[in-house]
């Protein structure tokens, strides 16, 4: 019946189209025809790598399944983004030899003609706060903080070598989602509902969960967003708490029934505003209020973690009714069951500056630690035994790392032990379909200050991300402002074949 | 005239054409002599154009044209190459790589040291001697150490293995999409894959764009998904190589379908009520890879021929 609909509104759309082109945009066309001859010749077709790939829908469902260029790895990604950026070197970057420099002035060479976000002055070395041993049989380091994800160690494969050119904490986030520091960009989740579509058409194919939400996203909902893509793609951010999406269940007093009728008249007038003007964002409104009623439904189902087994809520530490990342995770799980796409979380609080007392590393990171250790450890076991890890991507990390030099704001020593931004190296981790398990991929220097080898820039791991997924990072693009515009930018990238199975 | 000339030539002490011309020559030979041992690079040009000294060339398979010169090609001679010369170098042939630029050679076999090119390649990003230089993407450590130990083991055409190089990386090719091709191979299939897609709207569905194998994933449709819509699919059994089964309907009874599929490479099962009888349907499913039977009535015993033949299990096959 739904489909039914769908037909109908866009054989609809299709007739009103035909009714609309009059003689004037036959000449219009013509006019038009005439350059594109001349340009057809001028300009050779496009070939080789820059062909461009169909990614042609039926507008009324703009979010219907396309397959991938070539045959996937993975079909879902649920990309957990620890908001702030966790210290690596509390976490899984071991560095004993920093340890030895601990309390020594920082070498000026890690300062000179550098800009940090915040140190002045020559700082201190900070040694790493926490014990580090091997774990698992992969022996991967891993500090004493993430015990329950020690279990699944086996699992991971852990990037010391993340890099980035940003700093600050949106413009980096925005490069870690969208590609670029700017906003503006269509986010991962929008490039790859697009690319792919969704395969459950009663809930949006990108959803967003957040958690710890003290502290907002920095760069807000643009890490989302869809950028020049068309705004069907972009995420939907719920609630794992009371209503998941607000406005989507009706007011009291307003029946199915009514509401069913309220949209048959929006849908009236906006297919009027699409015959006067056709723009296709006046069809994807059509097609969002027609998602939003199928909603209702399906998206309260998914986010009831209510009707979860008392052990399932234990293992990941969720407690229904709060907003947590426990919840979140639990969340997750049923989302990628359901088949959405691209499945965000957000856990905010990890800057661990040592300002206030929540940003120092031995308080605040010991908090979000214990916060996301067992659910994220409890989310990778869940999707193993379902079988699901084996088709879904599980990438871990935050935007950007943290110096190994003690920070010292206003050239002050802190009340509360931290780190500063540090761009220049982080780690991340990545686990399930196609990456290979129980291993550690590139490293840092004695000092955690600088990449010693194999560096890897965020366009390779969204080339990678996408190559797992079923695409060339170079053909799924997207005309805007004169470019094929890209997820990974103008610059070359690179799939890092040596982290995939 | 022209006896004229050579008589009056020879009364004023004028030179005859050919001593004149044959002076020329020398001086020119001369020079160019000269120029050949002031410019080795410049020498080795002329000798090999004459015909006296033979082009140097790599062998195919050797360390040089394995893993150096993919590196030249790729980094260096967009600058270095046949549409630019910069400093009159070109890193796009083993010979113009020995040859050298404007400033001479920049390789010295077993010399790292002081050839050029290994020193420029190791300068920080800031130096402006750099190369590559600023802007463009440095050269990684892997890469910089395939070249200088090429460079300080003889920079030859013909060694093959240098002991202690890096490991190269796999470099992942992706084909081009050749739509003509997939219109070819799903030609057989392509009328009757469009009905049943009409029929069971997102059920069916290709693996990939440059493929016409094909995926099913009825999961979503639940209970309301049974054995005879399974059996609706049977047309294109032989294609299928992923259905997701989950949460429908099917039972037991789909196990002769099941057992036509026999490309199948993951099937997942979970919370239906199939038992042990679709599981044995699988025999036939050589390149099966994955089973998921999470809560069904799936034993041990059934699932044991799948694992002792590498296929991965999901749900331990204990009975609910």
């Amino acid at each position: 019946m739904m489909a039914d609909r769908e037909d109908q509104v866009c054989s609809h759309l299709d007739l009103l189209k035909t009714q609309s082109d009059t003689r004037r945009h036959f000449l219009g066309w013509g006019a038009g025809g005439l350059g594109a001859l001349f340009m057809n010749g001028a300009m050779a077709a496009p070939s080789g790598e820059n062909a461009p790939l169909n990614f042609n829908r039926n507008p009324a469902t703009p979010l219907s399944v396309l397959p991938p260029q070539f045959p996937a790895k993975v079909k879902r990604v649920i990309y957990l983004h620890m908001g702030g950026s966790p210290s690596q070197l509390e976490l899984f970057d071991h560095k004993p030899i920093l340890a030895k420099f601990h309390g020594h002035d920082c070498p000026e060479s890690f300062i000179q003609g550098k800009r940090l976000a915040f140190i002045q002055g020559i700082p201190k070395l900070l040694g790493p706060m926490f014990p580090f041993h091997r774990a698992g049989k992969s022996g991967t380091w891993i500090s004493d903080r993430l015990p329950h994800l020690e279990g699944a160690i086996d699992d991971l494969c852990v990037i010391k070598s993340m890099k980035t050119d940003q700093f600050n904490h949106a413009p980096a986030q925005l490069l870690v989602h969208t590609g670029d520091p700017r906003t503006g960009h269509a986010s991962l989740g929008s490039w790859v509902t697009y690319g792919l579509g969704s395969e459950n058409q009663n809930l949006p194919g990108f959803i967003v969960l957040i958690s710890n939400g003290g502290t907002t996203a920095n760069a807000g909902k643009p890490l989302w967003g869809s950028g020049f893509l068309p705004s069907v793609y972009q995420g939907v951010a719920c609630r794992s708490a009371g209503e998941p999406v607000l406005f989507l269940d009706n007011p009291k007093s307003v029946s199915r029934d009514e509401r069913r009728k309220v949209l048959d008249a929006v849908d009236e007038i906006n297919q009027q505003t699409y015959r006067e003007f056709g723009n296709p964002e006046t069809v994807t409104r059509i097609a969002q209020y027609e998602m939003a009623f199928r909603m209702q439904l399906e998206a309260s189902d998914a986010m009831n973690i209510h009707r979860e087994p008392k052990a399932v809520l234990e293992r990941y530490g969720a407690e229904p009714g709060k907003t947590s990342y426990a919840n979140n995770c639990l969340v997750a799980r049923r989302l990628a069951e359901r088949g959405v796409r691209y499945i965000q979380l957000y856990h905010w609080g990890w800057d661990s500056h040592g300002t206030p007392v929540d940003e120092g590393l031995n308080v605040g990171l010991v908090k979000r630690c214990h916060e996301t250790d067992q659910p994220t450890a409890a989310l990778l076991a869940d999707l193993k035994a379902r079988g699901l890890l084996e088709d879904t991507l599980i990438v871990w990390g935050g935007e950007f790392g943290r110096t190994p030099m003690w920070e010292n704001r206003g050239g002050q020593e802190m009340e509360f032990i931290g780190r500063d931004h540090h761009p220049n190296c982080f780690s991340i981790w990545l686990a399930g379909g196609g990456i290979k398990p129980g291993i550690s991929y590139g490293e840092t220097d004695d000092m955690g200050y600088e990449i010693a080898h194999n560096p890897v820039e965020l366009r390779d791991l969204h080339a990678t991300m996408l190559y797992l997924l079923g695409f060339d990072y170079r053909r799924l693009n997207y005309p805007y402002q004169g470019l094929d515009q890209k997820l990974t930018g103008v610059k070359p990238a690179r799939i890092v074949s040596e982290i995939l199975a | 005239m022209a006896g004229d000339s050579g008589i009056s030539g020879r009364r004023s002490g004028h030179l005859s054409a050919s001593v004149y011309f044959g002076c020329v020559g020398l001086v020119t030979l001369a020079g160019t002599g000269l120029a050949m041992l002031a410019r080795p690079a410049f020498g080795h040009d002329m000798l090999q154009w004459i015909g006296l000294e033979s082009v140097p060339q790599a062998q195919a398979s050797s360390f040089y044209a394995i893993r150096v010169a993919p590196l030249f090609e790729t980094r260096c001679a967009v600058c270095h190459g046949d549409k630019r010369q910069k400093s009159d170098l070109r890193l796009d042939s083993f010979a113009s790589v020995l040859r050298g630029g404007k400033h001479g050679a920049v390789i010295i076999p077993s010399d790292t040291k002081n050839s050029e090119l290994a020193i420029r390649i190791f300068l920080p990003a800031s130096d402006d001697r750099a190369m590559p230089p600023d802007g463009k993407t440095p050269l990684t450590e892997d890469e910089k150490t395939v070249i200088k130990l090429w460079i300080a083991h003889g920079a030859t055409g013909s060694l093959r293995d240098i002991p202690g190089a890096p490991k190269p990386v796999a470099e992942i090719v992706i084909p081009e999409l050749d739509l003509a091709q997939v219109e070819k191979k799903r030609a057989p299939l392509v009328a009757e894959v469009a009905r049943l897609q009409g029929r069971f709207p997102g059920v069916v569905a290709y693996e990939a764009q440059d493929s016409a194998d094909l995926e099913i994933n009825a999961s979503l449709k639940g209970a309301s998904f049974g054995d005879a819509d399974l059996q609706a699919l049977a047309p294109l059994a032989a294609r299928v190589v992923g259905a997701n089964l989950s949460g429908t309907g099917v039972s037991d009874a789909s196990a002769p379908v099941l057992a036509t599929m026999t490309r199948l490479k993951n099937l997942r099962l979970s919370g239906t009520k199939v038992s042990d009888t679709a599981i044995r349907a699988l025999e036939g499913a050589k390149a099966l890879r994955s089973v998921t039977v999470v809560d069904t009535k799936v034993t041990v015993g059934a699932l044991a021929p799948l694992r002792a033949r590498g296929v991965t299990v999901y749900g331990d096959g204990d009975g609910p």
